[in-house]
């Protein structure tokens, strides 16, 4: 630790570096917070969680109660035992009682990723509602079809106000908070939308997955979806560098084409429209012959709806873009975790040790950008993964029931998870030894009678 | 070191392979002290209680958990390693998982499951601050579980938290007593001075009268005027044992004046005063000092008291005496004057209500009117012994001592708070007019008499030995060597042989035998043969007059008994067409028990081991349920129902079926 100061200090090692090592070296100290309680009024399972992408302080939970409730994770409200542990109380609460509140369980809670003044949430009363934090009203109510299981917003977005809703209807709604009004319904999946996922390089594509098992990219500019992924279609380990990928480009052209299936898209960037037409002239052609004079008349936005590849057996639970948006993880209910390439649409085969996840509800996975890890719910424990080896790091056992979500919170390097047992727990590194010797040796001792 | 290792495995093995509900001592201690100077040692504990903890025996985790308890509670690193997997320890402790429900035998589950509850409370009271994971099980099976926690760290705030808020109470009324008793002192101090000058002129004055009747004993007529004989004498008497005053019609108003300041000063500034004293020792005040010199100065006027006390009872015994002997002469009657006694002493050593304290002017301690009545006796014993007291006595039931004879023939309520003890404050508030009614207390002293038998000497046998002497075996009628206990003389013969032809038996003629004596008591005999032959004769028809009567009788018995035979046979025959009728299951019920009983016996007699302990035990309920819920039973209840009808023939005949 010194040493590295000392070297940022000679300018041995670069400012981008050092705050690496030092974020990674707490990143993998990681462990159940004791000195930081986050005091749930929720009186249901946690679905949700997500820190606000401004400043990185307020933490937005959403419960199978019906409520939502906002936490200052930076200043606790009040100490005890000592002023040993700091406990954060909900600062922001709407619950049943509240007179626009959910009726059902609150399945998505999300920040406006502008600022904190809104938060939006979803539930399984199929409304969709936009809060003013501040005044802790509506402002703008959307009613889905079905359950709403999971909604995003863009975190680049500059030029759109889209709340993407999955719901039970196998259409993805993208709700319009400038209008107010649904501005695109995206069709293609064959069963509820359990997960949406916008990109985190592009502000116009959307990623979502299906209790169909399928995960369906969109580009909101366009019609119909542009890729679909297969869990077949695999490459092995990280993207190959640029030399070595033309070769390889031929490689799966040619066995593309022998499939029949529409691979341009991964091929070339999806900008170029004119190899994705000849993709697309080619793959009915193999495949259901009978009804081309019917698929002529589809626009060939609408092509992919026919495509039935699937990304995971059963439904697709959990979506993650990594924050450079070159990869997606997914999580799957048979208990699987894949690592794509959002560039090339393949699976990267890598192997992730999750013994069993669960199956009945959407789970929310983070990641961590420098040791490059997701974390993902496994039952009642919380498992870090290497993202590129599949290797489990750690292990976070702490609640007592399922765990539903998680996130981690970069700029301060914890984990916040929350499960069906009602709590929010803080798993966070662990502190300096100079602050730590204080409190805890003078009671936790050994005490040896004889 | 392989060995080593091993040690601490097998010793927690030990200690959890025990039906006991208790981990042995022993083998705690061992674990305890292999495990304290190692660390690897103890991973290695954790480890295998955390694997005990998954053995399927609710036994097996019960001891583990007592161990992990123990250990728990010593030892950091303990904590840290059983920490990380205490969602798994509570679930296999107290199994709130529905799909990890814990394991036979049920009794002991129970017993599991509240022992981790305890603990799980007594870890997060004491080091919940420093482990998350504790706070938030405790938490989870407390608000989202449910689960009832003994709550023992609260309880026992709350009871210390009362007592604390009682003592601050009677501190407060401690102190308050203090500061009236400072304002008050200086008045008491005065009143109880005053009352002892009062006593101390009362006593100047009756000296002064006794230095003159002291010469009164010696003017012999002047005496006899008012006093009997006997009287004089023991008068004489007393006055030989000097310094008993008495009381006459000069000096009454004297002793009646005496006698109220006694009482006052026992009953009103003794009591204060020691009160007052016992306020002041239990005060705490922050000037010491003056309660200090406040006590040392109620110390001094208590002993003051205690001395003008003597010195009243000195003079008041006499006095007490005299007014006694006064009553005797007048009333002619002694034990009626005894029944007056007691209630007098009563009234004078329980200061009872002011009324009584007037009427019953009697002063005289306990101790010295006992001593009094007691020489009264004595000296009545010596003068006559016609007198009413010794017809009494020789009529009067002898009575083992006992306690209750201090009270014999007492008819008066009982003080229960007023024995001499300070009872204040440790029990409570006490009621000082708590009263025991006389019946009661006749009730408490009922005696139970024991019947004693009386000692009966048994005379020995005095039957001749062959070697010569007389049997000296002492039975109470027959010696089973020599027949038949009989007076006989010096040289062991019978004395009166009355018939010893009708009377017969074998050992009287064995004993004859043996004494090798061949009638030479023949002229005896002849003597005496006509006198028997008469009895003889008397005895046989007296013998067969009664045997014709033995014989109606018990031709009357017998026909009797062939009615009673004919109806039990009846009844038999009823009962045993009933049993064909149901027998098949009753019967199976009967073995059913039996088997059970059988298992019972021979689970007993094996030594109890864990295995045993899963076993079902087939309970009474369970053969009830499966009894009741047998068709059988239905077909049986639906019969008795028939049978209700046959009730009326049943009670005009209720010993036939």
């Amino acid at each position: 630790m010194w040493k590295q100061i000392g070297g940022r200090e000679a300018g041995q090692i670069r400012p981008n570096s050092f705050s690496n090592r030092v974020k990674s070296n707490r990143v993998s100290s990681l462990q159940l917070s004791n000195y930081k309680d986050i005091v749930s009024p929720h009186r249901g399972a946690v679905n949700s969680l997500q820190v606000d992408l401004t400043e990185g302080r307020y933490l937005l939970s959403g419960a199978s109660d019906a409520s939502v409730a906002v936490y200052d994770v930076q200043r606790a409200t009040d100490y005890e035992g000592g002023g040993l542990i700091a406990k954060h109380k909900s600062i922001v609460v709407v619950d049943k009682q509240h007179e626009q509140g959910h009726k059902y369980a609150v399945s998505s809670a999300i920040w406006y990723p502008i600022d904190t003044g809104l938060f939006i949430t979803g539930s399984y009363d199929h409304y969709v509602k936009v809060w003013d934090t501040n005044s802790t009203q509506v402002v703008m109510n959307f009613k889905m079809p079905g359950k709403v299981y999971r909604t995003a917003m863009s975190s680049l977005a500059t030029s759109h106000m889209l709340i993407a809703a999955g719901t039970e209807d196998v259409q993805v709604r993208l709700c319009d908070i400038a209008s107010g009004a649904f501005a695109h319904t995206l069709s293609g999946h064959r069963d509820g939308i359990m997960t949406v996922e916008w990109s985190t390089s592009s502000e116009w594509v959307l990623v979502t997955g299906g209790c169909d098992g399928a995960i369906r990219f969109w580009d909101i500019r366009r019609a119909g979806c542009f890729r679909v992924l297969d869990q077949s279609q695999s490459q092995l380990g990280r993207r190959p560098p640029l030399l070595e990928r033309s070769a390889l480009n031929k490689v799966s052209m040619s066995k593309s084409s022998s499939v029949g299936q529409n691979l341009s898209a991964k091929l070339r960037p999806q900008q170029r429209k004119s190899t994705n037409g000849n993709g697309i002239k080619q793959s009915p052609i193999g495949r259901i012959p009978a009804k081309a004079s019917a698929r002529q008349r589809l626009h060939p936005g609408m092509l992919s709806g026919q495509d039935r590849a699937t990304a995971h057996y059963g439904a697709v639970t959990g979506l993650k873009i990594t924050d450079d948006g070159m990869y997606l993880l997914s999580a799957g209910s048979d208990s699987r975790i894949r690592l794509w390439d959002v560039q090339s649409g393949c699976n990267t085969l890598v192997n992730f040790e999750t013994a069993r996840l669960q199956t009945s509800k959407a789970i929310q996975i983070a990641t961590s950008q420098d040791p490059a890890l997701v974390f993902v719910p496994c039952m009642t424990a919380v498992k870090a993964f290497d993202v590129w080896s599949g290797k489990t790091r750690m292990a976070f056992r702490g609640h007592y029931e399922y765990v539903n979500c998680c996130w981690f919170s970069s700029q301060d390097q914890e984990l916040y998870t929350g499960g069906s047992d009602r709590k929010i727990l803080v798993w966070s590194p662990s502190r300096l030894i100079s602050d730590e010797s204080d409190g805890e040796s003078m009671k936790d001792q050994d005490n040896w009678s004889d | 070191m392989e060995d080593e290792r091993g040690k601490v495995r097998a010793l927690i093995e030990m200690a959890t392979n025990s039906t006991e509900r208790e981990v042995d001592p022993r083998l705690l201690k061992a674990i305890k002290s292999v495990v304290r100077y190692s660390d690897p040692e103890l991973r290695l504990a954790a480890q295998a209680l955390m694997d005990l903890m998954k053995r399927d025996h609710s036994q097996v985790r019960y001891l583990t958990l007592l161990i992990i308890d123990e250990l728990f509670m010593r030892s950091k690193l303990f904590r840290t390693l059983v920490i990380e997997n205490l969602d798994q320890l509570l679930s296999l402790s107290v199994g709130f998982r529905r799909n990890l429900p814990l394991p036979a035998p049920p009794a002991i589950a129970t017993i599991l499951r509240s022992k981790a509850i305890e603990f799980l409370e007594k870890w997060n009271a004491s080091f919940g601050v420093h482990y998350r994971q504790i706070r938030l099980g405790f938490d989870y099976l407390k608000n989202t579980l449910r689960f009832q926690f003994p709550n023992l760290q609260a309880n026992a705030a709350r009871i210390q938290q009362e007592r604390r808020e009682r003592e601050i109470k009677t501190k407060e009324i401690l102190r308050n007593k203090f500061e009236i008793l400072g304002q008050n002192l200086s008045t008491i101090k005065e009143e109880i001075q005053s009352t002892i000058d009062e006593i101390g002129e009362c006593l100047d004055i009756i000296r002064a009268k006794e230095e003159n009747m002291a010469l009164a004993p010696l003017d012999d007529d002047d005496f006899e005027e008012f006093r009997s004989s006997e009287l004089r004498q023991i008068r004489l008497d007393s006055l030989k044992e000097g310094e008993k005053v008495h009381e006459n019609n000069d000096n009454t108003v004297v002793f009646d004046a005496l006698r109220e300041l006694y009482k006052l000063l026992m009953t009103k500034h003794m009591g204060s005063v020691q009160e007052s004293i016992s306020v002041l020792i239990r005060v705490e005040v922050p000037d010491n000092r003056l309660r200090d010199s406040m006590l040392k100065e109620l110390i001094d006027i208590r002993n003051r008291l205690v001395s003008v006390k003597k010195k009243c009872e000195e003079s008041g015994c006499a006095l007490a005496t005299n007014v006694k002997e006064e009553e005797e002469e007048e009333e002619e009657d002694f034990w009626e004057e005894g029944k007056i006694g007691p209630t007098e002493k009563g009234s004078s050593s329980t200061p009872s209500k002011p009324k009584q304290k007037l009427q019953n002017l009697a002063v005289a301690s306990t101790s010295g009117e006992i001593k009094n009545e007691q020489s009264d006796n004595n000296e009545l014993r010596k003068t006559d012994s016609n007198s009413p007291r010794s017809k009494l006595l020789s009529e009067a039931p002898v009575v083992e001592w006992g306690s209750f004879l201090g009270n014999w023939g007492l008819d008066r309520d009982f003080m229960a708070n007023q024995r001499g003890l300070e009872l204040d404050n440790h029990w409570g508030r006490v009621d000082y007019d708590a009263v025991i009614p006389a019946e009661k207390i006749a009730e408490l002293n009922l005696q139970a008499t024991f019947y004693k038998e009386e000692p009966v000497e048994i005379q020995p046998c005095r039957a001749p030995l062959r070697k010569g002497g007389l049997c000296q075996r002492r039975d109470l009628k027959v010696c089973p060597f020599h027949g038949p206990i009989i007076p006989r003389d010096d040289e062991g013969n019978p004395i009166n042989q009355k018939n010893p032809s009708s009377d017969e038996n074998p050992i009287q003629k064995n004993s004859l035998i043996d004494d090798e004596t061949p009638l030479d008591l023949g002229s005896d005999l002849s003597e005496h043969l006509s006198e028997q032959l008469a009895k003889q004769a008397i005895q046989n028809v007296r013998g067969r007059e009664h045997e014709e009567g033995k014989k109606r009788k018990i031709d009357k018995q017998s026909l009797n008994r062939a009615k009673l035979a004919k109806v039990m046979e009846h009844n038999e025959a009823v009962l045993r067409n009933a049993a064909l009728a149901s027998t098949s299951r009753s019967e199976a019920v009967g073995e059913d028990i039996e088997v059970t009983n059988g298992k019972k016996s021979s689970t007993r007699n094996k030594k109890k081991t864990l295995a045993s302990m899963l076993q079902n035990k087939v309970t009474t309920k369970d053969r009830l349920a499966q009894r009741l819920l047998n068709t059988r039973a239905r077909g049986a209840t639906t019969r008795q129902l028939t049978m209700g009808e046959e009730d009326t023939y049943r009670e005009n005949f209720p010993n036939q079926w």
